[in-house]
Order: C-alpha cells, then sequence, then structure tokens
C-alpha cells in the first residue's frame, strides 16, 4: 500500500483524538468516581443504578419512620408505667382505707391523695406528644378525657365502633408491612378506670367503707386491662427493634450494591489512566517523528 | 531520408513534455493538502515514427522514433473506492445524526443522577411517608405539595426541553434539505462545464475532482447511486462523463433521479403527518411544488439511510399502527419519548387522584362534608387527556390555594357496610389515605397496554430501552466511522499526493530535460561540425 505524508498526518492526528477521547473518559470517571455519567456508557448499570437510588430512598424513609414509632412507643410506655404506679397506690389506699380502726377524717385525707392520684391519671390519660395526645388514637387533636371532674372520656373510645375506627395510627415500616403505633384507647385510659377509682373516691370521702368492698375487684380488672395493653404494647416494641435492625442491615447492603454497581473502582481507573498517558505520550513522540524528515531534506 | 534537424525536434519535443511533466508535478506539490484533490499523472505517449506506413513511404531501414510528447493529464483515481466510501459515508451520516439525538435526549433526561425524575418521584414519595406518620403536621403537607409541584415541574422541563430540541431538529431537517439541494444545483452546473470541455478532447480534471467531493457530500445527506454518461464529440477515451445521481434505498433499487445529465430535481420534505411529522418526501423541480410532476415517497417505506433519514427518524414521521393498520401514528425517537412521558404523566396522576379524590381533608373533616378534590391537573382543562399532558400537568388549583385539602383520612366505601365512610367520623391524625397515595407510586398500573408495572420500573424501562438505543446508535457511529475511514485510506493510498515520490519524479523529469537539453547541445556539435568543418578538405 501506498503511503503519504498526509495519510500519515491524518491518521496520527486521529490517533491522538482518540487517545485524548479514552484519557478524557478516564478523567470523568476518576472525578466523578462513577464508572457511568449517562445510560448509554451502559444501559444495565443505569437501569439498575436507578432501582437501587429508588431501593435506598426507600430504605432510608422506613428508617425515618421508625422514629415515629420509637416517639410513641416510648411515650405511651412510659405513660402506662406511670399510671400503673399510680393504680397500685390507689390499691394500696383502698386496703388502708379497709381497717376499720381509721377515723373518717383519717379517710377523708387518703380520700385527698386518691384524688391526686385521679388527677395524675387524667393528665397521664391527655399526654401530649409534639402536640398530638397519644392515648387517643388518630383522634391526635383531642383530648381523650374530655371533662375532669369528674373525668369523662371522649365518646368514640367510649362507642366501640367509633374505637374501632380511631384504634388505627399505623405508621409503613417497610414496604407493604404497617406496625400499629398507638395504644388502644379503650383498654388503658377508658371510662371505667376513672369510674372505679371515683367511686373510691366518694366512698372514702363519704366513709363509705362497704362502698369500697367491690372496688377492689373493679380496681383488680382495670389494672389487668392496661397491663394486657402494655405487654401487647411491648411485644410490638419487639417487633419494631427487629424491624429496625433488619432495615439497618438493609440499609448497608443496599449501600453496598449500589456502590458495587455504579462506583469506579479508583484503583484500576488510575492504573487505565497511567497506561494511556504513556501509550499517549508514545503517539505524540511517533507523531512528531514521523513528519518531520522527507525527502526534501536531503535534496539540497 | 530523414531531416537534417530531425534530432533537434527530437530533442525540442523532449524537453517540452519533461517540462510539462515538471508542471504537472508542480501542481500536485502545491495541492498536496487540498481537500479531495487527485494527483495528475502526465501520460507521456511517443510521436509517430519516421516513415510512417505508406505506399511511397522511404525506403530506410527501420523505423525511426521522433520523440516524445505529454498525451494527456490524468488524475490518479480508483472510482470502485469512491461507490464504497459513499456507502460507509451514507451509514455514518446516519448513525451520526441518530447518535447525537440521543446523545441530547440523554442528557435532557438526566439519568441516573440526584436531579432527574426518579429521584424527583422518590422525594415525592418520602415526602408522603413523612406525612403519613405525623397527617397533622403542617410542616410534612407543606413539603408534600412543594415535592407534588417538583414532580410536575420535572415531567413539564421534561417535555419542554424534548419538544425544543424536536424544533430544532426541525430546522436541521431544513437545512440539511437546503444543503442537499444547494450541492444538486452545483452537480449539475459542472456537469454542464464538463459537458462543454469534454468534447474538444481535454480531461477536466479539477472539475472531475470537485463533483466527486460534492458527490461524497452528498452521500453523507442520502443514500446514492452515481452513473456516468459519455459525453459526444471529440471525447478523449478516458473522460469520464456526466454524472447522473438517483436517490436508492438501502437494497439498491432506484427511488427516483436526483440530477441528469441535463437538469436536477430538488428534495422536498412535507410536514403533512400527523402532529405535523413527516409523511412524504418529495422530488421535483427546482422552485417549484407541483404535486402533479413531483415524486411522492412515502417516508416510512422509505429504506433509505443517511443524515436526512437519521434526522427525520428522531425528529418524527407518519407510520401505520402496528396494532391497527387503518390508524395511522407519530412516530420517531422523539415522539416516543415524549409520548412515554404523557402516559407515565397521565396513568400516575389520574391514579392519584382517584385515590386522593376518595381520601378526606382537614378541611372536609372539619366540614363535615365529602368533595372530590383533585390533587394533579392539566393547565387549561378540566379533564385530564394524554395527549401532550407531561408539558401541561400541575398541581390542582384546590391543593395551591389550601394546605389542608390534602387528603390525609381514609373515605371512600366502607367494604364492610358497602356505604360510603362520613367525613363527620374521620380523624386528623388517620394517615391512611396518605400511605394509600404514596403507594399509587408502587402500584402495578396499566402505563402500557396489557402490561402493568410501577412508575419506577416503567420508567426506569423506558431509561433502559433509551440507553439501548442511544449505545447501539453510538457504536455503529464507531463503526462505520472506522470503515468510512478505512475505505478512506485506500482511497487516500491510490490518489493523495506523495511528497517524496514528487521530488523523485521532480529530480526524474529535470534530468530528462537536462539530457533532452544536451542533447541540443551534441546536435549543435554535429552541425558545426557539418557546417563549418566540412567541404574544406585540402585547404
Amino acid at each position: 500500500m501506498r503511503i503519504t505524508q498526509s495519510m500519515l498526518a491524518s491518521n496520527s492526528l486521529r490517533n491522538l483524538s482518540d487517545s485524548y477521547l479514552k484519557m478524557g473518559k478516564l478523567q470523568n470517571q476518576l472525578s466523578t468516581g462513577k464508572k457511568i455519567t449517562k445510560p448509554s456508557d451502559d444501559p444495565v448499570v443505569a437501569m439498575k443504578g436507578m432501582f437501587y437510588r429508588s431501593d435506598l430512598t426507600s430504605v432510608d424513609q422506613y428508617k425515618r419512620n421508625l422514629s415515629e414509632l420509637h416517639l410513641w412507643m416510648d411515650n405511651s410506655e412510659a405513660g402506662m408505667d406511670q399510671a400503673n404506679s399510680g393504680l397500685q397506690r390507689v390499691r394500696e389506699l383502698v386496703i388502708e382505707g379497709q381497717n376499720g380502726t381509721l377515723s373518717p377524717e383519717d379517710r377523708k385525707a387518703i380520700a385527698v391523695e386518691v384524688g391526686q392520684l385521679k388527677q395524675d391519671l387524667v393528665k397521664t390519660a391527655n399526654t401530649q406528644v409534639a402536640g398530638r395526645y397519644i392515648y387517643h388514637g388518630t383522634d391526635v387533636m383531642n383530648p381523650p378525657v374530655e371533662q375532669e371532674e369528674p373525668p369523662v372520656v371522649a365518646t368514640n373510645i367510649t362507642d366501640p365502633t367509633q374505637l374501632k375506627l380511631i384504634n388505627n395510627y399505623q405508621v409503613e415500616v417497610s414496604k407493604g408491612v404497617n406496625l400499629k403505633a398507638n395504644v388502644n384507647p379503650g383498654n388503658v385510659f377508658s371510662q371505667d378506670l376513672f369510674n372505679v377509682v371515683g367511686d373510691i373516691q366518694t366512698a372514702l370521702e363519704t366513709n363509705n367503707t362497704s362502698g369500697l368492698d367491690g372496688s377492689l375487684g373493679k380496681l383488680d380488672k382495670v389494672m389487668d386491662t392496661m397491663s394486657a395493653e402494655r405487654a401487647d404494647l411491648g411485644a410490638r416494641s419487639n417487633r419494631l427493634d427487629m424491624v429496625e435492625d433488619r432495615l439497618g442491615q438493609q440499609d448497608i447492603l443496599a449501600n453496598q450494591v449500589l456502590s458495587d454497581n455504579e462506583d469506579a473502582s479508583i484503583e484500576k481507573v488510575i492504573m487505565d489512566m497511567t497506561t494511556q498517558e504513556s501509550v499517549h505520550r508514545a503517539a505524540l513522540s511517533v507523531g512528531s517523528k514521523i513528519i518531520q524528515p522527507t525527502l526534501m531534506d536531503f535534496l539540497r | 531520408m530523414s531531416s537534417t534537424f530531425m534530432g533537434l525536434e527530437t530533442a525540442r519535443r523532449g524537453m517540452m513534455a519533461q517540462q510539462s511533466a515538471l508542471y504537472t508535478t508542480g501542481q500536485n506539490v502545491s495541492n498536496a493538502s487540498t481537500p479531495g484533490y487527485s494527483r495528475q499523472r502526465v501520460n507521456f505517449v511517443q510521436t509517430e515514427a519516421y516513415p510512417s506506413i505508406g505506399m511511397n513511404r522511404e525506403q530506410i531501414p527501420g523505423q525511426m522514433g521522433t520523440g516524445v510528447k505529454a498525451g494527456s493529464i490524468q488524475r490518479v483515481r480508483e472510482g470502485f473506492l469512491d461507490v464504497q466510501y459513499r456507502g460507509e459515508n451514507n451509514k455514518l451520516g446516519y448513525w451520526q445524526s441518530q447518535a447525537d439525538s440521543l446523545g441530547k435526549m440523554e442528557s435532557i433526561m438526566n439519568e441516573p443522577s440526584d436531579s432527574g425524575l426518579a429521584n424527583t418521584m422518590d422525594q415525592f414519595w418520602q415526602s408522603l411517608q413523612d406525612l403519613s406518620v405525623d397527617a397533622t403536621n403542617s410542616g410534612a403537607r407543606s413539603v408534600v405539595r412543594q415535592r407534588g409541584e417538583a414532580v410536575a415541574d420535572t415531567f413539564n422541563y421534561l417535555s419542554n426541553s424534548l419538544s425544543s430540541i424536536q424544533k430544532d431538529q426541525k430546522s436541521q431537517i431544513d437545512v440539511t434539505v437546503k444543503e442537499a439541494n444547494s450541492v444538486l444545483n452545483q452537480l449539475n452546473k459542472i456537469n454542464e462545464q464538463i459537458g462543454g470541455v469534454e468534447p474538444n478532447g481535454y480531461l477536466p480534471n479539477d472539475l472531475y475532482d470537485e463533483r466527486d467531493r460534492l458527490i461524497d457530500q452528498l452521500s453523507s445527506l442520502v443514500n446514492v447511486k452515481v452513473d456516468y454518461v459519455k459525453t459526444g464529440g471529440n471525447s478523449d477515451p478516458k473522460v469520464e462523463g456526466k454524472a447522473v445521481i438517483k436517490l436508492v434505498d438501502d437494497n439498491g433499487s432506484e427511488l427516483g433521479t436526483l440530477l441528469s445529465d441535463s437538469n436536477y430535481k430538488e428534495l422536498k420534505v412535507n410536514y403533512d403527518g400527523v402532529s405535523n411529522t413527516v409523511k412524504t418526501i418529495k422530488l421535483g423541480d427546482p422552485g417549484e411544488m407541483d404535486e402533479t410532476k413531483d415524486t411522492s415517497l412515502d417516508f416510512s417505506q422509505m429504506n433509505s439511510s443517511g443524515k436526512l433519514k437519521g434526522l427525520i427518524e428522531s425528529y418524527g414521521y407518519e407510520k401505520k399502527d402496528v396494532t391497527d393498520p387503518t390508524k395511522t401514528v407519530a412516530a420517531g425517537t422523539y415522539n416516543d419519548m415524549l409520548g412515554e412521558l404523557d402516559r407515565l404523566a397521565f396513568t400516575f396522576a389520574n391514579e392519584f387522584n382517584k385515590v386522593h379524590e376518595d381520601g378526606f381533608s382537614p378541611n372536609e373533616i372539619s366540614n363535615k362534608t365529602s368533595e372530590k378534590i383533585d390533587f394533579f391537573s392539566d393547565s387549561g382543562n378540566v379533564t385530564i387527556s394524554q395527549s401532550g399532558f407531561a408539558s401541561r400537568i400541575q398541581i390542582s388549583k384546590d391543593i395551591k390555594d389550601s394546605l389542608d385539602n390534602i387528603a390525609t383520612a381514609e373515605g371512600g366505601i366502607d367494604p364492610l357496610t358497602n356505604l360510603p365512610r362520613d367525613p363527620a367520623n374521620a380523624t386528623l391524625g388517620d394517615a391512611t389515605n396518605v400511605s394509600a397515595l404514596a403507594n399509587v407510586i408502587n402500584e402495578k398500573l396499566n402505563y402500557k397496554t396489557n402490561e402493568k408495572s410501577d412508575f419506577r420500573n416503567y420508567y426506569q424501562n423506558v431509561i433502559g430501552a433509551m440507553g439501548v438505543m442511544s449505545q447501539e446508535a453510538t457504536r455503529l457511529t464507531q463503526n462505520s466511522t472506522s470503515l468510512q475511514q478505512a475505505v478512506d485510506e485506500k482511497r487516500q493510498s491510490v490518489s493523495s499526493v506523495s511528497l517524496d515520490e514528487e521530488m523523485t519524479n521532480m529530480i526524474q523529469f529535470q534530468q530528462a530535460y537536462n539530457a533532452s537539453a544536451r542533447m541540443i547541445t551534441m546536435q549543435d556539435e554535429l552541425l558545426d561540425k557539418i557546417i563549418n568543418g566540412m567541404g574544406t578538405g585540402g585547404r
């Protein structure tokens, strides 16, 4: 094949620009740290990249949702603990009040303490977390105990069909999996609870010891119901911890997969870059050598 | 008996012929870097020998040569390589314009990234999730509205940017057609000039070069086949004749004549298809549109590659619907992508609105009335329509007016009683409907007929398909570039000027010239002997 100067020149130019193109690509990978910058670089990586990114976003989001569940469950637990010790104390006072040696004045004094405990129960029932009444199911803007003296709970707690509607504060923790955040308002701060405590208070005030007789049983029943709800909350809290663990693992995994898919291996890119640089140097030097001498340089 | 001065004449001819060869060498060296220049060669021919054959020829032994003349000046070129080059150039033109338009599309879609539609949608989903855990939080509500607006804006941005590139492509098509027509006009003029020169026995090498250069240019725009017709008169047998250029499809069958030996036709692109897409391409007399005389080619049937086809295929053309052949639809890379965006936006917005209408917003709860409130709306239209929806999607006025119109609580029909739920029973803390709204993104919907998929999956497929197409176009551009370069290299190998070669020739011609001149000196000495030295014997 006949080769001419113009062919050599254009070939050498083309090789140089190819080499620049390759270096440009590598440089891009180095500066972005990514294997690809557009889908056509590798459509499969691009598609997977979009998928993993969405995946990672959802894992992050579910983790964020968990903190809301923690907020609700931990506060519910604390409130119920406080209510339980209050009721425990009421129970002790009932037993103390039943003691025949007490004078009516002593019983009145006990009644005052029961009254205080009742107020505390009302306050606990109306606990607000971040402006929301957590013991009122989804009806978070209204207090579960509407009237404080004597305490009257909201009608949607006493009415079973309405209770079903509000006993449902759900938080999504992973795709299609919801966890209930609230405790059943009907089982925790029920009208029964306030009635029992109210009756005890009245009985003590009026020195009506016979009125206290049935109260202990009723009080135990109310406490049992609350304990059962507390156990249920505990179980859910355990499940929450498990979900949290799993999400943590998923997060690591999703990040890893995303990185495996998209991130350029810097060592490899630097190696390639160095190789390409030396190729480029060679191309430049060959170019300068080829173009210089012609026959004219020897014709004098 | 030959003439006394015959030797002088032979030497003189030698000098003249070598001189013309030196001039040609000069021409080659001067044009060493002229694009499209083919090196030229002087064809030396011996002049007629003496004596010539005849009845009363002189009876001398043998025929004596009378020297040389420059018979013709011919360019060194291989026509077959031109055909090959144009075939590759044609494909290169097609793939280059495809790769270019797909590359632009990719940069607009900008995936995978933290700012594309996929990410905007993810953020919208996140904002809905945030609201679902705390339905009374007005901050979360406002984020939902903002992110919803971002989704609508992103759709608008993508759709409008694609449309404006599409408009650019239309003007590119027009420019390309103008370029082709101007090339054809120039070719026609060159044909005329060649027709004037060739009958006089000359080889118009410069015109041939110029013509080949123009045909190369034309071949990147449309697929052409070139034939030549001889000009009459006193033509040299080596003349190329006038070029006749035909528009051909990729199988080589002729679609129409672009340039004949006497006139040329103009290409015209008609945007008479559905939604202003290209339906037909016409070939007609320059300057006039005459439906009766123009050759009309149906674009969807026209399988003729080149830059023009590449541009039209990305701009948009009309073709028969695959499912219903009686209908015609707009096809083309940009139309398809715009259609996909419309489909995504339309299907998603409709389903989202349906779920949103069912739910109860804080306003509905406080007014104790059930209303149908849309989240997304179609600007300027009451009902949402699919065609072009991606460019018009926006947040509905109700949502813009009040954040408390975002329906968070569960509404719709109670499956137990089969009765509509009562907003009076709904509570502000109920976020069931927001969860359902967030789920619309993950739900498998009919984005495509008979093929359900969720928003992300469907969009990923759209981007994946675009990536594959673009990758293919880039790869084929590279392939056809290297093929075109390989053929061009072969062509250069035949036709380009080598300075070393020219210098060698120069020395050769120069020495031959010198030698001829030396012959004259020798003749002079001979004649001096005859004239001044002979007949003086005995003096």
